[in-house]
């Protein structure tokens, strides 16, 4: 393989990474503009969505991108349920509160799963796997799928934000609560149901993740950590600043480890963090000028 | 009884605080635009303005809170608008807060002896006792302010006027050449106001201390100050001794409408 | 009724003579277990009191290795929540990669003590004995932390926690990646040492000294400069704190021992890899063990770590697999319900005020005369 083909299979392979980072981080992102709450428990719910995804995969043989219509809507009952029972006690409190707390919930997610599934690596098999080839450039089809998935789901978060009038609402919401309130919308109900969202929308991504490469229970400091990077480039709750992010994120994690020979997929974590660092320490007056500026919802 | 100058403070020589051309910009809106202002040595200089117009956000570009989109800031003629908070403290500059800011765990006592870093306190000056000299002065200072009795009360319980004082207690504690006053008597009963009345114009003829004051209070203004710089919008709308900013035709529509 | 109960309480555990009392049977508790090993040895004819203790000892095992151990443990615990309460609760700033420093320390002292599997590693930096490798293991991660801090400690708050996170994960990569360092999948091994009782020892002394560092340096001028820094620091730069150099400096003295811990843990473990020396669930006991004691007091992280030391041990250990989940729920009821921690329900003032009031009974009289240090309200 020649040096461009390389490039081209480099530059492929990053770019549909980028849209499972982008829905990845999406629930991260809006739940911080929306609500002002940093959730720490993020990739732990990812995890859970994969952990899901697993059992319908392996214990009840459903293929897994099918998982999808019972994962989404699971996740969403559960993104609910927290929402009511505990992220609502934190939302106007100062964010070491939040962090705290959901740092606190993923620990205990984490180890239930453990318990459960013990710390074994797992992994789903999906039927549409297998490549496409071009010459030396090879197409896979798995995660070609999740990208069209990713797209698909983006799509319609970005319509229901913008044309729905529950769309309006969460807007409404993020911008100004008090004024929100005053017009009659129910800011408890927007969260909730913002909350079940953006869960559905990380399961959905941990269903993703499932067929592409071994889930373990604590895998989900590292995507925590990766949704964070990524929102510190593209902002809160905007989303093709998701899509534009995650897939400049793949780009550098894979040019990396294609032309750096002596790492491995090890160096992914450490290449999202540095671009982290870089990224806070170059504005370190907080994140597009402030912590809760939600900027818009688009 | 105002300060010692004319209307320009042309007298005393290189002014000790200057702007010139400040500017401050968020998002697309000035906050403050292209404004010129001095004070002298010795004098007591007032900051009015409609609410909005960008008193406290020249503050903040004075202590280098923030920092500046445009212009420049001389302080005892050297450029400040790079320096750090401290460094700028450090050279004699102190101010206050609109919202008055104490170390509400800590007492009254220590809150001023954490507020004498003027010249530079290292580091390993720190780790040992505090001079009793400066434990004197803090208490004087208090003293002089009439919170004697509060010297060991934890600050987040003072009254506001109290924290008010305070404030400017720990303003002064570094012995400043400046001191910058945000709205130092809004919030406060008449008899406390009076006493920082007292205190400021016995501190200026006293130990030649210069003032700069953000006021609403105009009684205030007119017993103290005697110059006045009025802004509107984040610039400079008028100049001149208290009387002549009252009587000005646009300080008057600024504040009332037209 | 309750709050005579509290007094009472406060009034003895933070008694000087109570405190000196208990290091005291502390640092003879290792003299049972030498006594154990000397009945061993020891012939049949003796006098009935030799045989009934020694019979009491070998049966009973009060203290055994196991024993020590534990106890160890514990101290490591409380060193580490206390080292972690400088920046986190002195300074406001909630560090939740702490770890990091353990691990770097770890490694720097096991390489020092020529654990490298590395054929080029260096031979003067291999072959330390142990003392001047935790040392250099303490110096490794404080240059650590100067470097990083310089960069994270501009970042307000829940930045700053998550860019140590970051950092903490970034390095377990980093070092895993780098196996000259790390030893790859094998680890470092450890000269081997099985001496319970000179552990027990190391880590009683450090626990001693670290506290009273942290309670000493919470009476000088720059103690109270950390506290004004948490609660206003652009307050406190205006008025001419250097901010950057005080959180710097506080951040590295953390570091450091926590670098020293590491490594003497490192040594009695005999052996690390990046997953246990990098371990994410070390932050969280630190982070967990000072809420729970109260965070931004000198004797928070003694009390936390002590309580949930002997929840594990005591109450957990029959549930040991559900104990991590425990705890994060416990994070989570502390945050929400009592942030102040035990030292909440104990002072009547807020967590870190002057300073004497949290430890009653400390003063010295120059407390009451008005130095930084303050008086308590009494």
């Amino acid at each position: 393989m020649d040096f461009s083909e390389l490039l081209i299979q480099t530059l492929i392979n990053g770019i549909l990474i980028g849209g499972l980072y982008a829905v990845m981080m999406l629930g991260f992102s809006v739940i911080w503009g929306v609500m002002g709450v940093i959730n720490l428990a993020h990739g732990d719910f990812l995890m859970v969505g994969a952990y899901m995804t697993w059992v319908l995969n392996k214990q009840y043989g459903w293929e897994p991108f099918l998982a999808l219509l019972l994962v989404m809507p699971a996740m969403y009952l559960l993104g609910w349920l927290t929402q009511k029972i505990l992220i609502n006690r934190i939302i106007e409190r100062p964010h070491l509160v939040a962090l705290l707390v959901t740092y606190g919930l993923g620990i205990a997610m984490a180890n239930t799963v453990k318990l459960i599934y013990t710390a074994d690596p797992r992994i789903t098999t999906t039927r549409f796997s297998g490549f496409w080839q071009y010459g030396e450039i090879v197409l896979p089809i798995t995660k070609t799928l999740v990208l069209v998935a990713a797209l698909i789901i983006m799509v319609g978060l970005f319509l229901l934000l913008r044309n729905t009038n529950l769309g309006k609402s969460i807007r409404a919401a993020a911008q100004n609560k008090e004024a929100a309130r005053m017009v009659g919308i129910e800011i408890d109900r927007v969260y909730a149901i913002t909350f079940g969202i953006c869960l559905a929308l990380t399961g959905a991504a941990g269903m993703m993740l499932s067929p592409l490469g071994s889930i373990t229970p604590y895998m989900g400091a590292a995507w925590t950590l990766k949704a964070f990077a990524i929102t510190a480039m593209a902002g809160l709750g905007n989303i093709p600043g998701a899509l534009l992010g995650g897939m400049l994120l793949g780009l550098v994690e894979n040019l990396l480890a294609t032309f750096v020979p002596t790492v491995g997929s090890h160096i992914g974590i450490t290449s999202s963090f540095a671009l982290l660092v870089i990224v806070l320490v170059a504005r370190p007056q907080g994140l597009f000028g402030g912590l809760r500026a939600p900027q818009e919802i688009r | 009884m105002t300060g010692q100058t004319t209307a320009s403070g042309q007298e005393n020589g290189r002014p000790l605080l200057q702007g010139i051309g400040v500017t401050k910009l968020y998002g697309g809106l000035a906050a403050l635009n292209r404004v010129d202002f001095d004070v002298y040595p010795g004098e007591i200089v007032g900051l009015i303005g409609p609410n909005g117009s960008g008193k406290t956000t020249l503050f903040d570009c004075l202590s280098r809170v923030q920092d500046l989109d445009g212009g420049q800031v001389f302080f005892k003629g050297e450029e400040i608008s790079k320096k750090k908070p401290y460094q700028v403290a450090h050279m004699g500059l102190s101010r206050t807060f609109q919202v008055f800011r104490v170390y509400r765990k800590l007492t009254a006592l220590e809150n001023m002896l954490l507020s004498r870093q003027w010249r530079e306190v290292t580091l390993i000056e720190k780790l040992t006792p505090t001079p009793p000299k400066a434990v004197e002065r803090a208490r004087h200072l208090l003293e002089f302010l009439t919170l004697t009795h509060l010297v060991d009360e934890q600050a987040g319980n003072l009254s506001g006027g109290q924290q008010r004082l305070l404030e400017i207690g720990m303003a002064l504690m570094p012995d400043p050449d400046i001191i910058l006053l945000d709205e130092a008597a809004s919030g406060i009963n008449p008899v406390l106001i009076n006493t920082i009345t007292d205190r400021i114009r016995q501190l200026s003829r006293e130990q030649g201390k210069t003032f700069l004051l953000i006021e609403h209070n105009m009684e205030f203004i007119g017993d103290l100050c005697s110059r006045v710089f009025v802004l509107n919008f984040g610039e400079k709308l008028a100049e001149g001794t208290p009387e002549e900013v009252v009587e000005n035709e646009d300080v008057i529509a600024a504040y009332f409408g037209t | 009724m309750v709050n005579k109960i509290i007094a009472a309480v406060q009034s003895v555990i933070f008694n000087r003579r109570f405190l000196i009392g208990v290091i005291i049977l502390l640092l003879l508790m290792p003299s049972l277990f030498y006594a154990a090993e000397w009945c061993k040895e020891l012939e049949s004819t003796t006098s009935p009191l030799q045989q009934s203790f020694c019979e009491y000892l070998i049966e009973e095992r009060p203290v055994n290795g196991a024993v020590l151990l534990s106890f160890t443990q514990m101290f490591i615990l409380i060193i580490l929540a206390s080292n972690w309460n400088l920046t986190g609760g002195f300074s406001g700033y909630i560090d939740f990669g702490h770890a990091v420093f353990f691990g770097l320390g770890a490694f720097g002292t096991a390489l020092l003590m020529g654990s490298s599997r590395w054929e080029e590693w260096p031979a003067f930096l291999s072959g330390w004995n142990f003392w001047t490798a935790m040392a250099g293991g303490g110096v490794v991660a404080a240059v650590f932390a100067i470097l990083i801090g310089a960069a994270t400690l501009r970042l307000k708050g829940p930045y700053f926690s998550i860019a140590m996170l970051g950092t903490l994960v970034a390095m377990r990569e980093f070092v895993r990646v780098n196996s000259n360092i790390s030893g790859g999948g094998l680890g470092l091994s450890l000269p081997v040492i099985l001496n319970r009782p000179f552990f027990f020892y190391v880590s009683l002394i450090m626990m001693v000294l670290v506290v009273s560092l942290i309670r000493w340096l919470r009476t000088t001028e720059f103690g109270a400069t950390l506290i004004a820094i948490r609660e206003d620091e652009v307050g406190a730069e205006m008025r001419g704190i250097n901010t950057t150099l005080h959180k710097i400096t506080a951040f590295t003295i953390a570091a450091a021992l926590t670098g020293m811990v590491g490594g003497m843990w490192a040594y009695q473990n005999t052996f690390i890899d990046v997953n246990i020396a990098f371990n994410q669930n070390r932050t969280i006991d630190m982070v967990m063990m000072t809420m729970l004691g109260g965070i931004g007091t000198v004797a928070g992280p003694v009390i936390g770590s002590a309580v949930i030391y002997w929840l594990r041990d005591v109450v957990w250990a029959n549930f040991l697999l559900y104990h991590q989940i425990f705890e994060g729920i416990l994070l989570i009821i502390i945050v929400l319900f009592v942030p102040e921690g035990i030292m909440g329900i104990f002072k009547k003032e807020d967590s870190g005020t002057s300073l004497f009031g949290v430890i009653r009974g400390w003063g010295r009289k120059s407390a009451r005369q008005g130095s930084p240090q303050g008086s308590p309200t009494e």
